[in-house]
């Protein structure tokens, strides 16, 4: 499903840094994966180069067979709208949309039909329990409904690879467990393949496999 | 100082580009501000110096105005026991037949007298000539010219001179060469000296002189000889200075130079805004450099001054550039203008050196730094308030460029009252220009708000198009009105300009159009040259005879026009044959009746008047009006007020025996001809122009081609009017483009989104392109709706004070409809900078952007 071999990432500059160094990693279909490690250990660029939003600087990635390195910038684009979802610390939701229409833009830009895409995402709210909250900004919703918009919007269009940068890192406690009951929840109903970046162990723990970083490396792949 | 140097220093070297646009809407406003007013310095200078070197030691001139006054009157002059010496001199600009060099000053003077108030400095042995007269006044196609002109045109003693007279193009002999001193620089040297009865000849002047030359006896004051002068002639002649009368000319090119004023400083405000903006986009982006300030403990004051000292810099460095980018484009303005007024007036002038005043450029300077400072004062507010919690913290963000203010929503309505209220008292010109003044303010008052309402208006039709990327493109406008409102304001004030401006030509073009129409339908006219405004040159009326005797011609109707002075202003006066234009021409009357004023004035007991006229001389129907004359003063009722564009500054028309009688001249210098019924124009205009051949080197132009003329002169009118309007144009997209800079930096992370969640960059793209379109389309819509309010303002203000011309108001659609893709094309070219750079960044960094 996910495929990386001997990637590195370098941050060319006035001093180098090296944020990866030699990775390799397979990640097959459905797994839940943690990413652990202390800050500056390279988990968030590891997740931003399997999703596609950065390119390694040597080394192949591949998502389900197709190399990201050999794809151009909208081929990228394609694959990342396609096949990964996308769930960020800070919720990233697009402040002058509501929550159906924060929901709807993957799918407007993939230019589905309308009718399909307010039904699509009507289904997609109801499921993260947020059907009551449709035309509310995400400036009415409180931390963890703003998350729970974030997770429909990556769901979208089913991506069968879900990848989550901190998704509770910005929550209290409660809710943070609340997120990751549902994200445990999609993951039975759907299937997806899950990534998420966390420092929290007791995140990491919940995982059916537990990838460690250290100063760009893999110190250790856990399975439980 | 200290933090100008460790941030704004840094900060500036890595966005050369946007400040040197920043620096180009100063630049540009100061340069058209200085060039303007250096121009027409520089123009009126040069009269002044012209006459005062033409004048030599003379202390008095007479005058008469343009038409000139019998010879007998030198001696009338002459015989004042305060007047030492008194000589006569005849001044016209002819046109040279020599390539290049246009027209030259022809001084004609009394070789006998005249040495004693101007020196010639003649070259070498050439003194003989003029120590003996008679050697000159022997050889009457004899001149001398300046040793600069010579030079030019590789002249020397005994050379031919082709020059245009009365006779069409004549050889004149050089008889001597002038050294380089006093008179001989005036008029950049194109100067020609030659006998005064040969000039009256050559110029078909009769028995005239132009102007008598005086220097009081010694022992007697100026003022002493002038007023004996004025007693011995009485108030028919002007007697003045030298320098006196140079001011005279000033009034012609005043309209010209406020119009200009005007609109430089239209492009100073539109200026304006985009320091705005710059100022603005610096803020948004130094926020977290301002966040780490404001942690160190520096106060909201000390940031704040460090904008403010930022704008001064901006502005005195754009400013200084300005002002030496004025003076360059001053001496090109300077040419043109000279001959726009040339060719308006009759006035020629060549302008040798321009005339650099210190204090405008001061001024200049002083005026974008103002600006500058003025155009920083809410970008460094904005910077002031910058949250240090909301700056440092990770994923929070706090849009300084957003909020509307109710308080100025609240104060642009007061605003529009009081400026509608000044409209009922616009009778006076205070009340008037006040409610100008209010109602521009009051657009740019509401500017956000109205923007922030379009903007919403906006969003359903854009999401219905394009639903993501039209609504996007929407909220970024509707999320940030004052980001936008600065660009939207600029371009809006560009388009109230070009609208205003537009609309006043178009109002100019059809009411002359209109006005042709109505006075100038002879099929053709006849003059000793194509200019029809000089008036140098001029025929006897025996011409009159010699058409008329033409198979085919049906009437002919001569003309004399020159200026005259009334209230120390040159105004033209046109003698016509009242009688036989009335039967022809049908002048749009705006006060009295077309029978009775042309009744009255055909009897010589009244004048008619141009609208513009009685505007600038405040002069009503039956006011008497006073003209000198050299037979004493003409005292006229007004006995109508027409429509009628033959001058610029107002003109008055008189029955042609009123001037026969009263100037002792039966001279013309059109005579305007119509062919009979079923006769062929050309045909008959052949045979004019063969009667005439042989005789007098007189051109017969045909109707449309003196229509031509006339259009081409006021298409030069407007020429340097729509070179600004391009300026400010420019400097409104130089607006769009820092507005989207700073709208794709505030709207760096949620374009990131839009890209990680699966936009593709001609997505990304089309967003921002939409954003442009909206802003263009939004200023279009403020802009066409100011324009329309600033055209009224624009009539009002060239009827009360630029030439007092009452033009209809036309709403210039054509204009408008011309601006529409105008404005759109130039919002998508401004686009495509921003739109890569939003396609072309990290999104790893775009997702992590505060």
């Amino acid at each position: 499903m996910i495929s990386l071999s001997h990637v590195s990432k370098v941050f060319e500059g006035k001093r180098k840094a090296t944020a990866l160094e030699d990775v390799s990693l397979e990640i097959a279909k459905g797994q839940v994966v943690s990413i652990v490690g202390p800050s500056g250990s390279g988990k968030s660029t590891l997740l931003n180069l399997i999703g596609g939003l950065d390119r390694p600087t040597s080394g192949e990635i591949r998502i389900e067979g197709e190399n990201l390195a050999e794809l151009s910038d909208d081929d990228l684009t394609r694959v990342r709208r396609d096949k990964i979802g996308f769930v960020f610390q800070f919720f990233n939701l697009l402040p002058t949309l509501n929550c159906l229409e924060n929901v709807a833009l993957p799918l407007h830009l993939r230019k589905w039909p309308r009718k399909k895409i307010e039904a699509r995402a009507k289904e997609l709210l109801n499921l993260v329990q947020l059907d009551h909250r449709l035309e509310h900004l995400p400036d009415e919703l409180s931390g963890g409904e703003r998350q729970r918009v974030a997770i429909a919007r990556a769901l979208s269009v089913y991506p069968p690879i879900l990848l989550a940068d901190e998704p509770t890192g910005n929550l209290d406690t409660h809710t943070g467990q609340e997120i990751l009951k549902l994200i445990e929840d999609l993951h039975s109903r759907l299937g997806s393949t899950i990534l998420i970046v966390t420092h929290d162990l007791e995140v990491a723990n919940r995982c059916f496999r537990t990838v460690s970083l250290r100063d760009g490396r893999i110190v250790e792949d856990r399975r439980r | 100082m200290m933090l100008l140097r460790l941030l704004s220093w840094p900060y500036l070297r890595r966005h050369v580009l946007r400040w040197t646009l920043t620096l180009a809407g100063i630049v540009l406003g100061v340069a058209v501000f200085v060039a303007m007013h250096t121009a027409n310095r520089s123009i009126f200078s040069a009269f002044d110096k012209t006459i005062d070197q033409i004048a030599g030691s003379a202390q008095l001139q007479v005058s008469a105005g343009e038409f000139g006054f019998d010879e007998s009157i030198l001696e009338r002059v002459q015989a004042v026991p305060e007047v030492g010496v008194a000589v006569p001199v005849i001044e016209a600009n002819v046109e040279t037949k020599i390539p290049g060099q246009g027209s030259i000053l022809l001084l004609g003077i009394d070789m006998t007298g005249d040495r004693s108030l101007r020196d010639y400095e003649l070259k070498d042995a050439d003194d003989a000539i003029i120590d003996d007269p008679l050697v000159f006044l022997a050889q009457p196609d004899s001149v001398m010219v300046t040793k600069e002109f010579a030079e030019r045109n590789k002249l020397e003693v005994n050379s031919r001179v082709p020059l245009l007279t009365i006779d069409g193009e004549k050889q004149f002999t050089v008889r001597g060469i002038m050294s380089s001193a006093g008179m001989t620089q005036a008029f950049g040297g194109n100067l020609a000296v030659m006998d005064i009865y040969a000039a009256q000849q050559v110029l078909g002047r009769g028995r005239r002189f132009d102007r008598i030359d005086i220097r009081a006896k010694e022992g007697i004051t100026v003022d002493q000889c002038k007023a004996a002068v004025k007693a011995a002639l009485g108030e028919s002649f002007e007697v003045e200075t030298p320098s006196a009368r140079g001011r005279h000319f000033e009034g012609l090119l005043r309209s010209y130079s406020t119009a200009m004023t005007i609109s430089s400083l239209f492009a100073l405000i539109v200026g304006m805004f985009i320091i705005y903006n710059s100022f603005a986009i610096a803020v948004t982006q130094r926020r977290s450099e301002i966040g780490i300030l404001r942690a160190l403990g520096a106060t909201r004051g000390q940031i704040q001054r460090l904008f403010f000292l930022e704008s001064i810099t901006a502005g005195f460095v754009g400013s200084a550039l300005g002002a030496f980018a004025g003076v360059g484009m001053a001496s090109v303005i300077t040419t043109y203008m000279s001959t726009v007024l040339e060719q308006t007036t009759g006035f020629a002038q060549r302008v040798t050196e321009l005339a650099i005043d210190p204090k405008l450029i001061v001024a200049g300077i002083a005026i974008g730094v103002i600006t500058s400072i003025f155009a920083a004062s809410i970008p460094a507010r904005s910077a002031a308030r910058v949250d240090p919690v909301q700056a440092l913290q990770k994923g929070k963000y706090q849009v300084l460029s957003a909020g509307e203010n109710r308080r100025r929503r609240r104060m642009a309505l007061t605003v529009s009252l009081i400026s509608v209220a000044c409209l009922f008292l616009s009778y006076s010109k205070l009340f008037f220009y006040a409610g100008y003044v209010l109602m521009i303010v009051a657009g740019l008052l509401l500017a956000p708000a109205l923007t922030l309402l379009l903007s919403k208006c906006l969003r359903p039709i854009l999401k219905q198009l394009l639903p993501a990327e039209g609504t996007l493109a929407a909220d970024s406008l509707v999320q940030a009105p004052r980001r936008t409102s600065a660009t939207v304001s600029a371009l809006m004030l560009s388009l109230a300009m070009v609208v205003g401006f537009g609309g006043f030509a178009h109002s100019f073009y059809t009411s002359v159009g209109e006005w042709m129409d109505n006075a100038l339908n002879p099929d053709f006219f006849v003059s000793p040259s194509a200019n029809l405004v000089v008036r140098a040159i001029t025929f006897p009326a025996s011409i009159r005879s010699v058409i008329e005797h033409v198979a085919g011609v049906d009437q002919v109707q001569l003309v004399r026009n020159a200026r005259v002075s009334f209230r120390n202003v040159p105004v033209m006066v046109l003698a016509i044959e009242t009688e036989k234009v009335s039967g022809t021409v049908h002048r749009m009357p705006v006060a009295g009746t077309t029978e009775e004023m042309n009744r009255l004035t055909g009897q010589g007991k009244g004048m008619m008047v141009s609208d513009s006229f009685a505007q600038i001389h405040t002069v009503r129907m039956g006011d008497i009006v006073e003209l000198p004359t050299p037979s004493g003063l003409l005292k006229l009722p007004i006995v109508g007020i027409v429509r009628d564009y033959s001058d610029l500054q107002g003109s008055l028309l008189i029955d042609r025996s009123v001037y026969t009688k009263w100037w002792n001249d039966d001279t013309a210098n059109v005579a305007r001809v119509y062919v009979k019924k079923g006769e062929d124009v050309g045909v008959v205009r052949q045979r004019v122009i063969d009667a005439l051949a042989g005789h007098h080197g007189l051109l017969v132009l045909t109707n449309r081609e003196v229509r031509d003329w006339i259009m081409k002169l006021i298409d030069q009118w407007f020429a340097l009017t729509y070179n600004q309007i391009a300026v400010a144009i420019l400097v409104a997209v130089l607006g769009i483009v820092n507005t989207l800079t700073v709208s794709i930096t505030d709207r760096r992370r949620e374009l990131g989104v839009m890209q990680a969640v699966g936009g593709l960059r001609n997505q990304i793209r089309r967003t921002i392109w939409i954003e442009a379109f909206s802003i263009g389309v939004i200023g279009l819509v403020l802009g066409t709706a100011l324009g329309a309010i600033n055209l009224y303002y624009s009539l009002g203000m060239v009827k009360r004070d630029l030439g007092g011309l009452d033009l209809d108001y036309i709403f210039p659609l054509a204009f408008v409809a011309f601006m529409i893709p105008t404005i759109l094309a130039a919002s998508f070219i401004a686009a495509i900078g921003p739109a890569e750079s939003a396609v072309r960044g990290s999104l790893v960094e775009a997702l992590e952007y505060e």
